[in-house]
């Protein structure tokens, strides 16, 4: 009877070889996953508890790491300034690109719709270090282009990169100019998804164009512009080259990053534990801050 | 620090030579060895073309020796350098030699990465014709550890043209004093109609490296003698500092220094008419035909200024140190300093290779170079020297911008190095 019984329970020939050429299918990919993605993760999570230099000698150093960062006045300066980056950064790159969507989303002749989204979308594929060095030049104090038209109809020049109460806002116009063209071509694209006989209803019913907007259009493209702010955010809060070409992160450290503070940690002073420690809190906050967006969606996005 | 002075580098060499003819010969590589010998270098067009010339040479007489260069221009700084060359050791991946900047030294021949090559320097009377004081720079607790290649000492590079433009006279043998340098400079900096500054009489510098002669010409520096801690304390640092304050926001004779870009591409378009640059700006000024000259930094209580060089080291597990010596004569021979002095590269180490018409005839004052060496103090290059950098350079700009007080950051850049200075000795075991 037993046997009777194992031998229902075990596998088929069949089935055991189309299970093993699904994992032989699934192995390229699992190894690339746990050799690029999942082992860095484990390594920089020990390491950020080590003091690591083979050449000196490594060892434990516990939480020291998490002490040094959370008790170090420009640490805690450099994370404020990456909050404070990724807010602004993300409240007009998801803005601005919905606002360009809503006026593209109309008719017009066809070659005036792609000259417009082209325009917008034309900074997205250049590359972030080639369009810092542009702005870079056009921020210049003294012989800056900017200033030079300032300074042409009779107003003050701005300091817009050594100024510390400027740099940050520099930094983000340029962040939206370059960005919010993504974001605005993912938002047409929703906004070609909500249903025309809706809005033609509410229009032939006398809707005004805000509240169909607000009590339509917006509960449509919900969950797209939950997954702007959230791919945004990601990215705002790992801001790096273009900091690092304007500015430095200076003066002071009013521009500095927490990626650009990781890599002259790791890479520059070769302190790569302490690199490590900072790597996990910023991974940590972008957990936390994607999960705090995860629990607001609930309420307002349209399942 | 040993002192190696010519008279000891020509005794040793002289006793080297007689050990030779008594049947003592050195273990030299020999010319039918098989091997392949790894060069990490550092530099630009320059360098890589002595440097490759200077391989066919070597191949020429080890025909079977593959030579594999990887050369870095060091576009991420010198931070960015020495993680790449540790990486390399902790992957087992490392080269057989290395060449790097004063600014490397200490951390690399800290954690003991290289072989010592007083025996190799003493067999070589060649090296006689180097300064003895970049092998004396080169020396890590008394042992050489480096063999220097060129060298850079920050000077005034100036527009020659816009000084004639201004009816402003050169600096009579390249000398200034600092009132004399900030007049020069207010003439040199013209404004259009609306305020607007068109011509900057000078570029406040943005490194590390370009700032130090105005500590050293005021006879002070930003770290301690030994370079074991920080002395921005020191009153004559926040009146340096306070000079180069008041050339920008007093006298805007300069642009406040982003941590940016620097202003050599302005300099080489005539709209700063100095700037604060070692010889490697030579390779852009010829290709710009820009009629410049050079003076020595401007002194307060001395016409100090500051240097930064190269060297090569053999690291001490590599498998040729026979061929990795032989490939370094080539690389240091005047024959390959000559061709890095003339484009542009650098100043030659070797005194016969800085010493040719060609070196010489650009800039016109190219003599100055050499004359100032003995007035020379090396760039503080401590074990930490890429967190001091940084540091440094964060409150530097901060204040400039008058973003901190002078007071403030001195005091604020004080206690940032000693904590940096602190964990160093942590690490070292200390």
């Amino acid at each position: 009877m037993t046997a009777i019984d194992v031998s229902r329970n075990r596998p088929s020939e069949l089935s055991r070889a189309q299970a093993r050429t699904g994992y032989l299918f699934v192995l390229p990919t699992a190894v690339l996953y746990l050799t690029f993605v999942l082992a860095p993760v484990v390594v920089t999570c020990i390491l950020a508890f080590a003091y690591f230099d083979p050449m000196l000698g490594s060892h434990w150093v516990g939480f020291d790491n998490f002490a040094r960062f959370f008790s170090d006045r420009r640490s805690l300066q450099i994370l404020s300034n990456t909050l404070r980056f990724t807010f602004f950064a993300v409240t007009f790159n998801v803005a601005i690109g919905l606002v360009l969507a809503i006026a593209l989303n109309r008719m017009m002749p066809s070659w005036l719709l792609y000259f417009f989204r082209l325009s917008f979308f034309l900074p997205v594929i250049i590359a972030a270090a080639f369009v810092s060095i542009v702005w870079s030049y056009l921020y210049g104090d003294d012989l800056g282009v900017i200033n030079y038209y300032l300074r042409l109809i009779g107003l003050p020049g701005v300091r817009w990169l050594t100024d510390a109460d400027q740099a940050m806002t520099s930094i983000i116009i340029m962040d939206v100019w370059k960005n919010t063209g993504f974001f605005m071509i993912i938002f047409i694209a929703a906004l070609q998804g909500v249903p025309k006989a809706i809005i033609e209803a509410a229009v032939m019913d006398g809707t005004p164009a805000w509240r169909q907007f607000v009590r339509i259009t917006l509960p449509y493209i919900s969950p797209v512009v939950f997954f702007c702010i959230v791919y945004a955010s990601i990215g705002a809060l790992q801001v790096y080259e273009s900091i690092v070409i304007l500015t430095q992160g200076g003066p002071g450290d009013t521009t500095r990053s927490l990626s650009i503070l990781i890599v002259e940690e790791g890479f520059g002073s070769f302190q790569i534990g302490y690199a490590a420690a900072i790597s996990v809190v910023m991974t940590a906050i972008i957990l936390v801050i994607t999960a705090i967006q995860q629990l607001l969606s609930r309420r307002w996005v349209q399942q | 620090m040993n002192k190696i002075s010519r008279r000891s580098l020509l005794l040793s060499s002289a006793a080297f030579a007689a050990g030779v003819n008594l049947g003592i010969a050195p273990a030299f590589a020999q010319s039918d060895e098989t091997a392949t010998l790894k060069l990490q270098a550092f530099g630009g067009d320059a360098e890589l073309g002595a440097m490759t010339n200077a391989i066919a040479r070597f191949n020429s007489k080890y025909p079977n020796v593959t030579v594999e260069l990887e050369i870095d221009a060091i576009s991420g700084g010198w931070g960015d350098y020495v993680t790449k060359v540790l990486g390399q050791f902790n992957a087992g991946a490392a080269a057989d030699v290395y060449g790097t900047a004063i600014e490397t030294f200490q951390a690399f021949s800290s954690r003991n990465l290289w072989m010592p090559l007083d025996d190799f320097v003493a067999a070589n009377s060649g090296f006689s014709d180097f300064a003895p004081s970049l092998f004396e720079q080169g020396s890590y607790n008394g042992a050489i550890n480096y063999v220097p290649i060129s060298w850079n000492n920050i000077m005034i590079n100036y527009n020659r043209d816009l000084f004639d433009a201004a009816g402003v006279a050169y600096p009579v043998d390249g000398k200034w004093t600092w009132d004399e340098f900030r007049e020069v400079a207010k003439k040199l900096t013209i404004k259009d109609a609306s305020g607007t500054v068109t011509q900057f009489g000078y570029e406040v510098p943005n490194q590390n490296f370009f700032i130090q002669p105005w500590f050293f010409s005021n006879g002070t520096s930003i770290l301690n003698d030994d370079w074991s801690a920080s002395n921005m304390l020191d009153p004559k640092v926040a009146e340096s500092l306070q000079f180069l304050y008041d050339l920008i926001h007093i006298d805007g004779v300069s642009p406040i220094p982003s941590s940016g870009a620097t202003m050599d591409s302005q300099f080489m378009a005539g709209q700063v008419a100095m700037i604060s640059r070692g010889h490697w700006i030579v390779q852009s000024a010829k290709s710009n035909d820009l009629n410049m000259d050079v003076a020595i930094p401007p002194s307060k209580e001395s016409d100090t200024t500051v240097i930064g060089f190269g060297g090569y080291a053999i690291n001490k597990a590599t498998a040729n140190p026979d061929l990795a010596k032989a490939l370094i004569l080539e690389l240091t021979n005047e024959e390959t300093q000559k061709e890095e002095g003339e484009k542009g590269g650098g100043v030659p180490g070797r005194l016969s290779a800085a010493s040719t018409e060609a070196f010489l005839s650009y800039p016109p004052s190219a003599a100055l170079y050499y004359q100032t060496l003995p007035h020379t103090k090396a760039v503080p290059s401590p074990a930490n020297f890429q967190e001091v950098e940084k540091i440094v350079i964060r409150y530097y700009t901060a204040m400039m911008a008058g973003e901190v007080s002078i007071a403030d950051g001195v005091k604020q850049a004080d206690a940032e190095l000693n904590e940096s200075f602190a964990r160093l000795k942590q690490q070292m075991g200390g």
